[in-house]
């Protein structure tokens, strides 16, 4: 193993020394600064801000925990990751239609309503899914 | 350096997938960080060098791949917003990512193996029993002996939301990977359409889609911003063919009267968007022939663009003898539309679909 984690950590130190040699290169200083505030900046956003609304919607939804079951809190949670994420991908892409294109081929979707669509339709299956997941509860527990 | 021109479908192939999972890793590596978010608060923050160089490590990391994708999903939208140059910036960071990736797999390697199996000593230990399911919720009393164990305030938390209230087994593992697995083929089955035809039903969310265009093909760079809308039309147009100072030129017509032949190939782009259309012109082999020029070398593509970085290209020897390259005329049954690069324009197998040149100008073969 040990033979096994310096082959990782040369080629690590190879790739980032790749990485840094082709950024000094190709990429003029300032941009360089332009890249480091955009790494730290994800960092603080990830970090600070979405995983801490992150974490309070979760403590939220399970202090719910004592009088609906976890079965279906989960789901709902499931629920509400599966049309974040996909509002995380597509918000910004609503913003770029605003800014016009460079032709009518780019962004020729109608983004906005396609996920109004998406997250009824999210709902419902998770809705379905709740009950079907307390049917089968219950059946369970006549069982 | 020579591409492979066969199959002809790779490039519109390695780019979708390179922007398909692309668009998968946002789910990934949320559900990724998801699961580490208490390490981010261990007390204390450093303990020592080696510590201090892991963290740093572990920062580069989630900050480049958050980057990385991040610009490339802004870079499908055509949307700039960073202070810096897209190309050159992705693809360093590419290295940085693959070799922080290595080193973070190179220091946690003696920790993946302890956990690799569910039998394995370390594992039966962190669940303090032979349990059939891991990550079980942690019993509210009595305290786990695990060794990895997060401890602070956010480690309990996480503990106490993983057992509240006390739950069945597994849930709360089986939710964590419903989550990111339904997302992950929700985010690839409502994109992928735009690079794969079998997902064309499900595009709601790609920035491209297929069939929508002039003559029913996407395009990037269009006449009026090349500023080739008038010459492109005038009538004293010609392509000429450049070969050891010999010039000869053809107008349009005589490139009609020369043998045409007919392809299906793609127009393929990096940012993940293709389509597959049919395509009719003079085959370069026998336009090069028809100008005494030789088709075992590289060509120099020149195009009628006032300005932009493909406004000349090289095209290797590979390309050049073809069968399947073509200076093509039509498109789909009809006359090559102007925002696809009439007079002519190229169209070879497996190229990036910012090498098939339109509006030509001039081919010169270089010795």
């Amino acid at each position: 193993m040990t033979r096994a984690r310096i082959i990782l950590i040369a080629v690590g130190v190879l790739g980032l020394g790749v990485g840094a040699l082709t950024m000094v290169n190709d990429v003029e200083f300032s941009q360089i600064i332009g890249v480091g505030i955009w790494i730290v900046g994800a960092i603080v956003i990830h970090d600070a801000i979405l995983s801490p609304i992150l974490l309070g919607i979760d403590v939220l939804m399970r202090r719910s925990g004592r009088r609906v079951s976890l079965g279906v809190i989960v789901i709902i949670q499931v629920g509400i990751v599966v049309g974040a994420i996909m509002s995380l991908l597509v918000v910004p892409e609503i913003y770029a239609t605003t800014l016009g294109t460079q032709n009518e081929t780019v962004l020729p979707l109608d983004y906005g309503l396609h996920l109004a669509l998406y997250w009824l339709a999210t709902a419902a299956l998770t809705a379905a899914a709740c009950l079907v997941y307390l049917r089968i509860m219950r059946r369970r527990l006549r069982a | 350096m020579r591409f492979p021109t066969f199959p002809s479908q790779l490039y519109q192939f390695t780019q979708g997938l390179h922007i398909t999972a692309g668009i998968a890793c946002f789910p990934l590596i949320l559900g990724k960080l998801y699961t580490v978010y208490p390490q981010l608060f261990q007390t204390p923050p450093i303990r020592g060098f080696g510590h201090m160089l892991a963290r740093a490590s572990i920062a580069l990391f989630v900050g480049s791949s958050l980057v990385q994708l991040a610009i490339g999903l802004l870079n499908t939208y055509q949307w700039y917003p960073f202070p810096f140059n897209f190309k050159q910036v992705h693809y360093a960071l590419a290295f940085v990512i693959i070799g922080s990736l290595a080193i973070h797999i190179g220091v946690k390697l003696p920790l993946i193996q302890r956990y690799w199996r569910r039998n394995s000593e370390a594992t039966v230990e962190l669940l303090g029993r032979d349990s059939n399911d891991l990550l079980d919720p942690v019993p509210e009393s009595g305290s786990s002996p695990a060794p990895e164990v997060v401890g602070g305030f956010t480690g309990r938390l996480f503990r106490w939301i993983d057992g509240t209230p006390q739950a069945e087994r597994g849930v709360s593992r089986r939710g964590f990977f419903a989550a990111i697995g339904v997302s992950t083929v929700a985010v690839v089955t409502f994109t992928a359409g735009q690079s794969f035809a079998v997902f064309k039903p499900f595009n709601l969310f790609a920035p491209r889609a297929k069939d929508i265009g002039p003559q029913g093909l996407p395009i990037n760079r269009t006449a009026e911003a090349a500023q080739v809308t008038e010459t492109a039309v005038s009538a004293d147009w010609v392509l000429s063919v450049i070969a050891g100072g010999a010039t000869t030129t053809f107008t349009r017509a005589e490139l009609l009267r020369l043998p045409q032949t007919a392809v299906s190939l793609p127009i393929a782009c990096v940012e993940g968007w293709s389509q597959l259309a049919d395509w009719k012109g003079v085959r370069m082999r026998d336009l090069l022939a028809a100008a005494g020029a030789p088709s075992d070398q590289r060509l120099m593509v020149q195009s009628l663009e006032k300005e932009g970085g493909y406004r000349t290209t090289e095209m290797g020897a590979e390309y050049v003898g073809d069968d399947l390259t073509l200076v093509a005329l039509e498109l789909n049954g009809s006359t090559l539309d102007i925002q696809h690069g009439y007079p002519a324009r190229i169209i070879a197998p497996g190229r990036p679909g910012v090498l098939q040149t339109k509006w030509l100008s001039s081919l010169e073969v270089s010795a």
